[in-house]
């Protein structure tokens, strides 16, 4: 036990001495680090320092940037607000308002529009040369038509036809070089009784073929009328059923009319054949009172199939005829028959013509027997799909007429032209007409017209 | 005599047309008629070219407006024998695509 502390204390003494080596020998390591290293951490501490202050400097940059988007931040606050506050004014103010104006009224939509007023209508002007004369513009027509739709099945219409024409250089002097006439070339009433039938009553246009009521300016390729079409009236004041009915399911139609007029009388009273006047059997009766020349009207009627194979692609075939007394004895008859085609082959190629007949009788020739016939074709070069400026807008065209008067006259003729589309309704005619003709004063001619359908 | 016969039978086929639209009518409205059986059902735009192009240039629906379109194609479904039922097709078409 004494050897055991005896160890102790030497050990004891030991740690001390070596604690006493140790914390001698301590400034003698430091006093050992070289004057490069210090430098060393000299230039470290220094750039630290740098850094420090650089840090320093970009913080006070971001500290002013971030107060400067706080003031933008409430500027935009305050603006809001603001906007808030005018939109808030301008809803209560139309608020105000609407409660103390009146409702604005709602406009009705036009299509519901029970009656309706509206002019259509085409107007011409037409420059002519016939051979051995002088050429000149020798008529102006204006032929507005008037439309008054009241409701769904009543409709009014008529047209005029004012015109401004020269007079025959044969005429005599004392006469105006031109004159202006008027012409109700018609006014009916229609009434659509169903989808299939038509009641239609005042000055018709007579269903005799389809050229009557196809022969305004814009609608006929020609600036002239065919020769035939002078046997037959174009109008007549009376009234008609008309209408169409489905064929099957093809989209074919059966148009049918039938109606009764006046018809033709005598332009002197008397049946002498030269007397026949088509234009109708109203006027002044030898008493001096206006009325029928005659009591006695005709009647007439139309039946025709049109067969639609597509769009611009069809087929109509007609019969038509009317027949009734037209002298003011009563004792001669006119009958007219007509039988018409039209064909459509596309939208470039069309071709149309009629058979015109009509019989009559007279006090001095017996029976008179009128015919013709008629026969057009148009073609849109647009068909062709050539290139050259224009050519798309124009239409070939050429016709051929032939008629017997029955009182030993006859004509022939041959008719080239185009038809020059400015626009859809603005169209510029022209046609040269090779005549053959019994009648001495009917020659060759050049027509040109403008016509415009609005 | 003979042309007032005529005339007398031509009014009596007439007369039995206009005597039945209400067979027409129920036949359309049971969805039985030779029209709504057609297996292409023609379009109004198709019949306005099959119609307006037999006697002049297309005009352009814009031209019109709707009331003016209702009048024309009355004034047309009358001229140019168009049944009612089409013309009504016609005319959807036009005020469809009419001026304002």
């Amino acid at each position: 036990m004494k050897k055991h502390m005896k160890t102790s204390r030497w050990m004891t003494g030991l740690v001390a001495v070596g604690c006493a080596a140790g914390m001698g020998a301590a400034p003698r390591a430091a006093a050992e680090v070289s004057q490069a290293d210090f430098d060393s951490l000299k230039d470290l501490v220094l750039k630290l320092s740098d850094q420090v202050q650089s840090l320093r400097q970009t913080n006070q940059l971001e500290q002013q940037l971030h107060e400067q988007d706080v003031q933008q931040i409430q500027q935009l606050q305050a603006k809001l607000a603001e906007t808030s506050r005018t939109a808030t004014d301008a809803q209560q103010k139309a608020v105000a308002a609407s409660q103390t104006a009146p409702m604005p009224r709602v406009p009705i939509d036009e299509a519901t529009v029970n009656h309706n007023f509206q002019i259509l209508g085409d107007a011409e002007v037409q420059y002519a040369k016939t051979s051995g004369q002088n050429g000149s513009f020798v008529m102006a027509d204006f032929a507005p038509i008037f439309l008054y739709r009241g409701g769904d099945n009543v409709l009014f219409e008529s047209g005029f036809d004012f015109i401004l024409q020269n007079n025959p250089q044969n005429s005599n002097p004392a006469t105006p070089g031109a004159t202006t006439t008027v012409n109700l070339s018609f006014a009916q009433l229609d009434y659509v009784i169903n989808d299939y039938l038509t009641l239609c009553a005042g000055n018709l246009l007579l269903p005799l073929g389809t050229y009557s009521e196809r022969s305004a300016g814009w609608l006929n390729k020609f600036p002239d009328s065919p020769l035939a079409r002078g046997f037959v009236p174009g109008n007549g004041v009376g009234a008609e059923l008309r209408g169409a009915a489905p064929l099957g399911e093809s989209g074919a139609l059966l148009n049918y009319a039938v109606y009764g007029v006046n018809g033709p009388s005598s332009s002197d009273n008397t049946g002498q054949a030269g007397s026949l006047d088509l234009g109708g059997n109203v006027g002044l009766r030898s008493d001096n009172v206006v009325a029928n020349l005659h009591g006695n009207p005709t009647g007439g009627g139309r039946v025709a199939v049109f067969v639609p194979f597509k769009p611009h692609y069809d087929l109509e075939l007609g019969l038509s005829a009317q027949s009734g007394e037209w002298d003011n004895a009563g004792q001669h008859l006119w009958t007219a028959g007509v039988a018409d085609a039209t064909l459509h082959l596309g939208p470039n190629l069309e071709a149309k013509g009629e058979y015109i007949v009509s019989r009559y009788g007279s006090d001095d020739l017996g029976n008179v027997t009128q015919q013709g016939w008629w026969a057009q074709v148009g073609y849109k070069l647009a068909g062709l799909n050539l290139e050259f400026p224009g050519i798309n807008n124009l239409e070939l065209v050429g016709r051929y007429d032939s008629v017997r008067d029955g009182m030993g006259g006859s004509t022939q003729r041959t008719s080239f032209g185009g038809v020059y589309y400015i626009s859809n309704a603005l169209l510029f005619e022209g046609a040269y007409e090779f005549l053959h003709s019994t009648d001495p004063t009917q020659a060759d001619q050049i027509i040109l017209q403008l016509s415009y359908g609005f | 005599m003979q042309t007032t016969m005529v005339a007398a039978l031509g009014a009596l086929l007439l007369g039995v047309i206009a005597l039945t639209p209400g067979c027409a009518d129920q036949a359309a409205a049971t969805g039985t008629s030779a029209t709504a059986s057609t297996r292409h059902q023609l379009t109004g735009a198709e019949l306005y070219s099959i119609h307006c192009n037999r006697c002049h240039p297309e005009r352009y629906p814009t031209e019109r407006t709707a009331a003016q379109w209702k009048t024309i194609t009355l004034h047309m479904q009358v001229r140019a024998n168009i049944p009612g039922n089409q013309a009504r097709m016609i005319l959807k078409y036009l005020q469809d695509n009419s001026g304002r």
